[in-house]
């Protein structure tokens, strides 16, 4: 699903918490650009002090506010992260999100790895509460102190496993190997983490001939498809992840 | 009174000497729902090849202290794919449209502005003879290649002819000075700067190809120089370029000599900029009770060497 409406906007910062060591949650007074955000989409948002926006997925967006869940992982993130008032520059939504429409008969199955998580839990709002679905998370994080917002996917009725690689918190190891186990044909797949997991997911989803989306990550400038900086090929073309992408049909990719 | 921002530039006229900078804005109509693309003085797209290429491999870019690398490597869909739709698009924008043009050989450079200046919606053509991330040695560190690009190109274009030269040059006045015996109409000054970055977590280079090319406010003062040496030594306009992210930025580039203006990165981050610095540049005029853009081309720049 494709942007409806972009902005290039600065907006009011609500609150930047730590919900837990390292990972943020940024809200913003969004107004009206709030209404206009697909699961999936991105904002490029304006860090003073450092030269380009950074690309910061929708975690959730509720009437005028909007809300980014981010780890601090560079001079970016960490100039970010003590913000706590002020404005920011923000550009979006960008991209095109999650399809919300395909498979309507199927059961959904997230797979989270690490800050994937962003985009996929406003996702799982978007998904509803329709009981007649199963619904299931797969999560995978470094350690049990990684794992964020599992309270609110269970909130919303969704089955959570979860996988850590030092085991602290559920199955040892990658929450691929579980996914592997689990999934069915019965199944569609939306998928958002880092490559080596991405890369293990749409073997699987092959396999198995399971239809589903994965979503992207790609360093960026322009958000918009211009700078031509986020290429990533997709079949042998050569597309934009921030405006191609950042999600893509399984089928079609091949990573 | 507003100052009058309009400005004759190769024949052409511009409703203001702001442009943007070839290969930070796409094919030119993308960002129509973003900024009013008519507000510009005039649209320079991306680099346009005969045919098609696809760029180089990722990482093509990197953040710097103020400013960013790339490695692009002139991805583009080539001469006929841009004719067909992109142009298409652009022409319905009304303001004049500039079109970068590269080869990797003279006769591609004169085929493809051959194509390209035979089409009504385009205005002039820019050609890209330093572009620093292609396999093959810059074109413009060459001063015979360059003249004979230009005088091929100059013989078949429809068109006026901006020359967008290289800063990595031991004497750019002299550059420019033989960019405008060949026929140049115009310079632009300057690409980006080769230049590259290590990301010492990992020990891997941050760009796919090494090396790249640096812009953003971090080469604003060496491309100011580049415009002001090129100015003494030249009759033609200067396209200033590089680093350009206020109106005071674009001003400093005027006063040093060049006639307009292109904006790259800072659209990159930002599109509204495009339009903000308009406005600033006309309250800086106002401000300084200056009626007309013109009366400050050059200004500071006094020195006029023989031509």
């Amino acid at each position: 699903m494709c942007t409806l409406k972009r902005f290039d906007r600065t907006c009011e910062i609500i609150s930047n918490k730590e919900i837990c060591t390292n990972y943020f949650e940024l809200k913003i007074k969004a107004g009206n650009i709030a209404k206009y955000c697909l699961p999936g989409q991105f904002f490029m948002i304006g860090i003073p002090g450092v030269f380009l926006r950074r690309p910061i997925s929708v975690y959730d967006s509720k009437k005028n506010v909007l809300s980014f869940l981010y780890k601090v992982v560079g001079k970016g993130t960490a100039i970010l992260s003590r913000m706590c008032s002020g404005q920011l520059q923000v550009l979006g939504p960008l991209g095109k999100g999650y399809d919300l429409e395909i498979c309507k008969e199927l059961n959904y199955v997230i797979v989270a790895g690490g800050t994937g998580i962003a985009s996929l839990h406003f996702l799982a709002i978007k998904l509803g509460k329709n009981k007649a679905k199963k619904r299931t998370l797969y999560y995978g994080a470094r350690s049990k102190k990684d794992l964020l917002c599992l309270d609110k996917f269970k909130e919303i009725g969704w089955k959570v496993v979860v996988s850590t690689e030092d085991g602290s918190k559920g199955y040892k190891g990658y929450i691929t190997d579980i996914l592997e186990e689990k999934v069915k044909d019965s199944d569609v797949l939306f998928a958002c983490g880092p490559m080596p997991m991405l890369k293990k997911v749409v073997q699987i989803a092959k396999e198995k001939k399971i239809k589903g989306f994965v979503s992207l990550e790609e360093k960026m400038a322009c958000g918009v498809g211009n700078c031509q900086g986020c290429a990533v090929n997709i079949n042998k073309v050569i597309k934009m992840t921030c405006k191609d992408g950042p999600v893509f049909e399984i089928e079609e990719v091949e990573l | 009174m507003k100052p009058n921002l309009a400005i004759d530039f190769m024949g052409i006229k511009l409703k203001n000497p702001v442009l943007t900078a070839s290969g930070t804005f796409g094919y030119g109509y993308e960002l129509a729902d973003l900024i009013p693309l008519n507000m510009l003085g005039a649209i320079v797209t991306k680099t346009i090849t005969l045919e098609p290429k696809l760029g180089n491999l990722q990482p093509r870019i990197a953040e710097v202290s103020s400013g960013l690398l790339n490695t692009i490597g002139l991805q583009n869909i080539g001469a006929k794919a841009f004719i067909k739709e992109p142009l298409e698009n652009l022409s319905k924008v009304g303001i004049p449209i500039i079109v970068s043009v590269a080869g990797s050989c003279v006769k591609e450079y004169v085929q493809t502005a051959e194509i390209l200046s035979a089409q009504d919606a385009i205005s002039a053509i820019e050609l890209n003879l330093s572009c620093p991330n292609l396999r093959k040695e810059i074109v413009c560190h060459d001063f015979p290649l360059t003249d004979e690009v230009i005088k091929s190109v100059k013989k078949v274009s429809k068109v006026p002819v901006i020359a967008k030269l290289s800063p990595l040059v031991t004497d750019i006045a002299e550059l420019a000075l033989c960019a405008q015996n060949a026929g140049a109409d115009g310079v632009t000054l300057a690409n980006t700067y080769p230049a590259m970055a290590i990301d010492v977590k990992t020990f891997k280079y941050k760009l796919s190809t090494v090396k790249g090319g640096l812009s953003g406010g971090c080469v604003k003062p060496m491309s100011v120089r580049c415009v002001y040496d090129a100015y003494q030594n030249i009759d033609i306009p200067i396209v200033g370029c590089g680093g350009i992210e206020t109106g005071e930025d674009a001003l400093e580039f005027i006063l040093a000599g060049a006639r307009v203006v292109s904006v790259g990165s800072a659209s990159l981050v930002s599109p509204t900029r495009l339009i903000r610095i308009i406005y600033e540049m006309e309250e800086i005029l106002k401000e300084k009770k200056i009626k007309n853009i013109k009366e400050v081309v050059g200004m500071l720049n006094t020195v006029k060497n023989a031509c």
